[in-house]
């Protein structure tokens, strides 16, 4: 009798477990996704969402795209007020100073998962070095974007001037072809793509903007050449006039009327371009010292601590990094993906942008934290607050530099200190 | 002595709580106090709040910690903190005067007969209706480079171009220049509906004894919208300090600073560098130069 009742019990509990299980709800992951295109962007990650929502009956993501416009009002207003969501790209260091406020869950049983069984090998290190945050892994890195040489080869062509291959060549080709409505370098001083050239060229000259300790490298003398080189640039009458007061898509509308012969932008910037056809980029530059060095940035895939379910955010994360070939070539993402699997594909051709600039700037990429390793809370500051645009427009407009960069210095410090 | 005293307060207090309880109080009170939780949870707890945040070192997801006065000490001895002000005081200053020279000129203009004036009328209000947003686009569209509108026209008069957003000086130019081309409607209708309602028989009887255009001006048109004046003066002096828009859309508040107002600086610290408390006390002491502004004005007002 006693184990008629015992053996009852057992099919009952069981099947109640089984009709649990199956009545229960899959796992709800709010998903916002930045736009890392243009507009078809949103309809190709919409898209992937549906297909992995479709794959798996455990998991229900809910896409949601954000702008970028206000992007870190619309994080921090969302974590402040816990209504963060589960999963979530993002600009470069969100992660990390999102992480400081304890905010992001580390990736780093993803990491592991993935190590464990060989595939992460498919992520170059140091696309993950550059999301570790004091021994964790703040983010997951799904696409760089670097900073590279672009030149207008009509324009060289027309002045009989040899792509350059160090600052030298590069201040003289720039002088020779300016004239006529016609300028050396475009940069665009009143938003971060000016800063981001002028940071290029202190990590090619061997400077950046931090000490391996994190602390103020930017009296560094290596970053007080990079700023010489770029006001003799100016002095020449080679930079374009506009640059202070160009905003990014200014400068690019004026690289592409052949207004410049040269501009630092992203490798696929010019891809879509009515001038792509006379557009090349040109190998990491090396300085007087004979260093190479380029900015990069790693954007990633976060998880937020208040998730209701991390193994379901951790499982959409990695099958989202496994299968986000669509983003690039429906979506038209704009950066490079960091797996070597997806860059392989056709999508990438030989010889293309992408492939050029992952092979031969391989050896030349440095963080924005650079010197210092990996990422920390400090970065979405410094790249924020705009000190370093100051800089840029004060050394293209002539001021001294050594009163400009004690300026910038003086911000930094406070930011660091804060 | 203690008892007689103790005494007197609760006899006091007493006196005013049934002076409380009295229908010529709770009545008027009853019918008041939706308002005033209203105005207490919309205006006065955030500003308490913001206030609390600007003597804390707290950034935007962490409370931070009580810091005294020390965020107002810091930017009272800050050199950056003097050019902002300087600029917001120009800035505004320049604004109260464009809009008011322009937005007088076009109301008077239009506060006489002439053809086609509801059409000029809607078409000046056209910058005050555009978002601020495709205004500040137009603007430095037309002042970008070389290729950009101004610089197409200077090159009729056979100038060479003028690179308006790379120049510290004409930038602050164009700022205000855009400022004042956006604000100068709300100024010539609010004059417009003043001049409208001066009696006409001042100047009639002006006429009579010989009185210029220019005397008529002075004399009578002036002093009847001084009221009126001195309201949007306010106004416009409190819109152009708390003005985010044109020097943000147009010019980041650069080149190197040149156009950072006091409210883009409150921006800077507070989503630039995450710092709430600088933020909110460079909000507070914008906000206590306008509460001064407001008084004096306002006096003024009361004693012409």
């Amino acid at each position: 009798m006693l184990r008629l009742w015992s053996g009852l019990t057992t099919v009952l509990t069981s099947a109640a477990i089984f009709a649990y299980a199956a009545s229960a709800e899959p796992a709800e992951i709010e998903f916002w996704d930045m736009i890392w295109g243009s507009k078809e962007y949103p309809v190709a990650a919409q898209a992937l969402v549906d297909e992995f929502n479709a794959s798996q009956d455990d998991v229900e993501v809910n896409y949601r795209s954000v702008p970028w416009s206000g992007w870190y009002e619309t994080f921090v207003t969302a974590v402040a007020s816990g209504s963060a969501p589960d999963v979530s790209t993002g600009a470069s260091f969100q992660a990390v100073q999102l992480y400081d406020f304890d905010a992001i869950m580390p990736v780093d049983a993803l990491i592991e998962e993935m190590r464990a069984d060989g595939t992460i090998a498919d992520i170059p290190q140091r696309y993950l070095d550059a999301m570790q945050y004091d021994g964790v892994h703040v983010g997951f890195p799904w696409n760089t974007a670097m900073r590279v040489w672009f030149y207008r080869a009509d324009i060289l062509a027309e002045h009989g001037v040899e792509p350059p291959t160090n600052w030298d060549e590069l201040r003289a080709a720039a002088r020779a072809v300016t004239g006529d409505g016609t300028y050396g370098v475009v940069f665009a001083g009143a938003d971060g793509g000016g800063q981001h050239s002028m940071h290029t060229l202190m990590l090619n000259n061997g400077g950046g903007v931090f000490t391996e300790d994190r602390t103020s490298n930017l009296s560094a003398e290596e970053n007080v050449e990079a700023l010489e080189f770029i006001q003799a640039l100016a002095q020449d009458g080679s930079v374009h006039p506009a640059s202070i007061g160009y905003k990014s898509g200014d400068a690019h509308q004026a690289f592409e009327r052949g207004d410049a012969a040269f501009i630092v932008d992203i490798p696929s910037r010019f891809a879509k371009s009515p001038a792509a056809g006379s557009i090349r980029m040109l190998p990491p530059l090396k300085s007087p010292d004979g260093e190479i060095g380029a900015l990069y940035f790693v954007n990633n895939i976060m998880v937020y601590s208040d998730t209701q379910h991390p193994e379901a955010a951790l499982k959409f994360v990695r099958w989202w990094s496994e299968n986000n070939l669509p983003l690039w070539t429906e979506g038209a993402a704009g950066q490079i993906p960091v797996r070597a699997s997806l860059l392989e594909d056709d999508h990438f051709p030989e010889g293309g942008d992408a492939r050029v600039a992952v092979t031969q700037y391989s050896d030349a990429l440095k963080t924005f934290g650079s010197k210092a390793d990996g990422a920390f809370p400090a970065l979405n500051s410094v790249d924020g607050d705009g000190f370093l645009r100051t800089l840029i427009q004060d050394v293209l407009s002539g001021k001294d530099i050594s009163a400009a960069l004690e300026q910038a210095e003086k911000q930094l410090t406070a930011i660091l200190d804060n | 002595m203690m008892d007689t005293s103790a005494g007197r307060s609760i006899s006091v207090w007493r006196r005013c709580a049934r002076r409380l309880r009295h229908p010529d109080v709770t009545v008027p009170l009853t019918f008041l106090l939706p308002s005033l939780i209203l105005l207490f949870g919309l205006i006065a707890y955030p500003m308490g709040v913001g206030f609390w945040l600007s003597l804390t070192d707290g950034s935007l997801l962490r409370a931070g910690e009580f810091v005294g006065l020390s965020n107002y000490a810091d930017l009272l001895t800050s050199n950056e903190f003097y050019k902002v002000l300087r600029f917001s005081t120009i800035y505004a200053v320049a604004n109260v005067m464009g809009c008011y020279v322009l937005g007088l000129s076009l109301a008077l203009l239009m506060n006489r007969a002439m053809p086609g004036k509801g059409v000029f009328r809607v078409l000046l209000l056209l910058p005050w209706i555009i978002p601020s947003l495709v205004a500040a686009i137009g603007w430095r569209w037309m002042a970008a480079d070389e290729h950009a509108l101004f610089n197409q026209f200077l090159r009729l008069f056979g100038s060479s171009p003028i690179y308006f957003l790379s120049d510290q000086t004409w930038t602050i130019v164009i700022v205000i220049a855009a400022k004042i081309w956006r604000s100068f409607p709300f100024m010539m209708l609010s004059l417009l509906a003043a001049l409208q309602g001066i009696d006409r028989s001042l100047y009639e009887a002006a006429a009579i004894d010989g009185a210029t255009r220019w005397q008529m001006f002075w004399e009578i048109t002036l002093p009847q919208i001084k009221t009126v004046s001195i309201v949007l003066a306010l106004l416009m002096t409190i819109w152009s300090v708390n003005d985010f828009d044109m020097p943000w859309l147009i010019a980041q508040g650069g080149p190197a600073g040149a156009t950072e107002n006091l409210i883009v600086y409150a921006f800077r610290f507070t989503f630039g560098r995450n710092d709430v408390g600088m933020g909110a006390a460079v909000s507070f002491f914008t906000m206590l130069v306008l509460m001064i502004l407001v008084v004096v004005m306002l006096r003024r007002q009361k004693d012409s």
